[in-house]
């Protein structure tokens, strides 16, 4: 069953993919690594999943303003996230690293995406339109 | 977006390509945040470029031969190498060799260099209630907090704005979005918050709880130049905060009813003892007693009077063998450190005295050392009287840490254990 959602635009574009999904904040300086797009964070509870062509899923942006570096430094090797999406309402810094690396950026969904969205779904963000929706569900949840 | 006259003229091309496609990116960001105007902006501190981010010099380099000159005073962050003593941090050739190449290619854009995380320690302060456009992200909180220079958290697009002199009329530079949004009420012990590892926790506990909102801190002392730099710091770490307010101290805040625009609002968080002391026992899983290898004070970098301090303490001692002891700062500071001596006393103890960068945004973090085929440093423990280095290390360069007093700091140095 789809469920769509309304969100704000930052960064155009119209991808689909694998959501990872990130209840707290999130920080592209610490709590990824860069050459292999692996989520590191200790305390993280998606840690060693690779985000890599990933629609990214967290509540806020926090940390460094170093993380726009990540994000591009990633984006150009291949190993970006497909698209990204906040909770709150986006960070400047890192809307500047999505627009310069061509991600779509999506922000402020009108529903509670954390709750409904899990990582492993099938997501797609329609930046252009302010649409994203569940396409399917991770079977291998629950 | 409404442009003037001038900035239509400078968006359609008269002023060259370069021109033309600064102003393009800045409208465009200024459009996906619904701001209605440029502004003229008064100074801007740009990105380092660091050599340990694949492609990042080598697309800076790239512009400056663009020939085009920055319109404002403009000074730049950290590097990944400390390039007036590259052999300093045992930095490999390559990573310095590469580095380098951001010193001409700054030089030619006009860009000043300072190479620090700290540039209003140079005196590079514009004035209250200016438009900036900063990177840094502790520069960015202390700018826009203690100084009152307006600015938001800046990135890349800082390049745009250095070379028009403009940036979107949104977030920060805004009356409206400068208002408190949390209010704090700090119960804690005053001694906790008399050093810069206190004021780090304090920064780290409450940045977890606000995010990306705006804190106003009631019941505390801040009437030192470092403790509120390294609060910010680690406000910026453990949150996205760009703002705080403490009422009797910061210049938009002579009362709590200002900071917040007129309506102080009822809930309010409690800042105990046990608060801070969970942060320090966070951030810290080194074994008592056991070995520290890496001792790091200058996070965010030293000024003048903290590295005279570290070379007081360190006068007629010796550090441990296996301890590495690094003081980081600008090459400015530098400089006058070694003119008064303070850098000798430090070297004698067997301690350095970096520039220009500092452990994370060195070669040692293990995605590099992978980059350039390095061996991971291998380091066993670091201790730092910052939250921001400690929050960073643990991950980026992959050791035990611990955040402790300078003292504190100073005292593992010598001993090459957790004390």
């Amino acid at each position: 069953m789809e469920k769509t959602f309304r969100v704000r635009k930052i960064v155009r574009g119209n991808v689909e993919g694998e959501a990872v999904v990130i209840p707290g904040s999130f920080s592209f300086l610490g709590d990824v690594d860069m050459n292999t797009s692996e989520i590191i964070a200790a305390d993280s509870p998606v840690k060693g999943i690779k985000i890599k062509d990933k629609i990214l899923i967290y509540n806020e942006t926090k940390g460094s303003s170093g993380g726009m570096v990540v994000l591009i430094t990633m984006s150009k090797k291949g190993i970006g996230p497909a698209a990204l999406v906040t909770v709150k309402p986006v960070d400047y810094n890192l809307a500047e690293g999505a627009i310069l690396s061509q991600v779509p950026f999506v922000c402020e969904p009108d529903g509670y995406i954390l709750d409904e969205i899990r990582t492993g779904d099938i997501v797609r963000v329609n930046a252009s339109e302010g649409i994203m929706t569940v396409k399917s569900r991770n079977s291998r949840a629950e | 977006m409404k442009l003037t006259k001038k900035e239509m003229a400078m968006l359609s091309g008269d002023e060259g390509p370069v021109i033309a496609e600064a102003m393009d990116y800045l409208v465009q960001f200024g459009e996906a945040f619904g701001a209605e105007k440029l502004v003229d902006i008064s100074y801007c501190h740009y990105p380092a470029e660091m050599a340990i981010y694949e492609g990042n010099v080598e697309d800076a380099v790239a512009y400056s031969k663009k020939n085009v000159k920055v319109r404002v005073p403009t000074t730049n962050s950290t590097l990944s190498a400390d390039l007036e003593k590259p052999g300093i941090t045992g930095c490999p050739a390559p990573l310095v060799h590469l580095q380098s190449e951001i010193e001409k290619a700054h030089r030619n854009m006009g860009i000043l260099e300072t190479y620090t995380c700290t540039p209003q320690q140079l005196g590079f302060i514009p004035p209250f209630g200016s438009f900036n456009a900063l990177v840094e992200s502790s520069a960015i909180i202390y700018y826009n907090s203690v100084l009152g220079a307006r600015t938001n958290r800046g990135g890349l697009f800082t390049r745009f704005s250095a070379v028009t002199g403009k940036y979107p009329y949104m977030g920060y530079l805004l009356d409206e979005n400068r208002k408190g949004t949390h209010l704090f009420k700090v119960t804690a012990p005053e001694e906790m918050l008399k050093s810069q590892d206190g004021w780090s926790a304090l920064g780290m506990h409450i940045g977890s709880i606000v995010g990306s909102g705006v804190p106003v801190i009631e019941g505390v002392k801040a009437n030192k130049q470092e403790w509120l730099l390294s609060f910010g710091a680690s406000l910026a770490t453990s949150g996205s905060v760009t703002l705080f307010h403490i009422p009797g101290v910061t210049p938009e805040a002579r009362t709590t009813e200002e900071a917040f625009g007129g309506q102080v609002p009822e809930k309010y968080y409690e800042v105990t003892e046990q608060d801070i002391k969970n942060i320090y026992q966070k951030q810290s899983n080194i074994p008592l007693g056991s070995p520290v290898d890496f001792v790091t004070l200058g996070c965010p970098h030293y000024n003048l009077e903290q590295i005279r301090y570290v070379a007081d303490k360190l006068e007629g001692k010796k550090v441990g063998d296996s301890v590495r002891f690094w003081v980081c700062t600008n090459r400015m500071t530098r400089k006058q450190a070694e003119y008064s001596g303070y850098v000798e006393t430090i070297e004698k103890a067997g301690a350095k005295v970096i520039s220009d960068t500092c452990p994370v945004e060195s070669h040692m973090r293990i995605s590099t050392c992978r980059d350039f085929g390095l061996k991971v440093p291998n380091i066993e423990a670091m201790v730092c009287d910052s939250g921001k280095m400690i929050r960073y290390v643990g991950d980026l360069i992959g050791c035990k840490t611990a955040l402790t007093s300078k003292d504190n700091c100073i005292q593992c140095a010598l001993t090459g254990r957790w004390e």
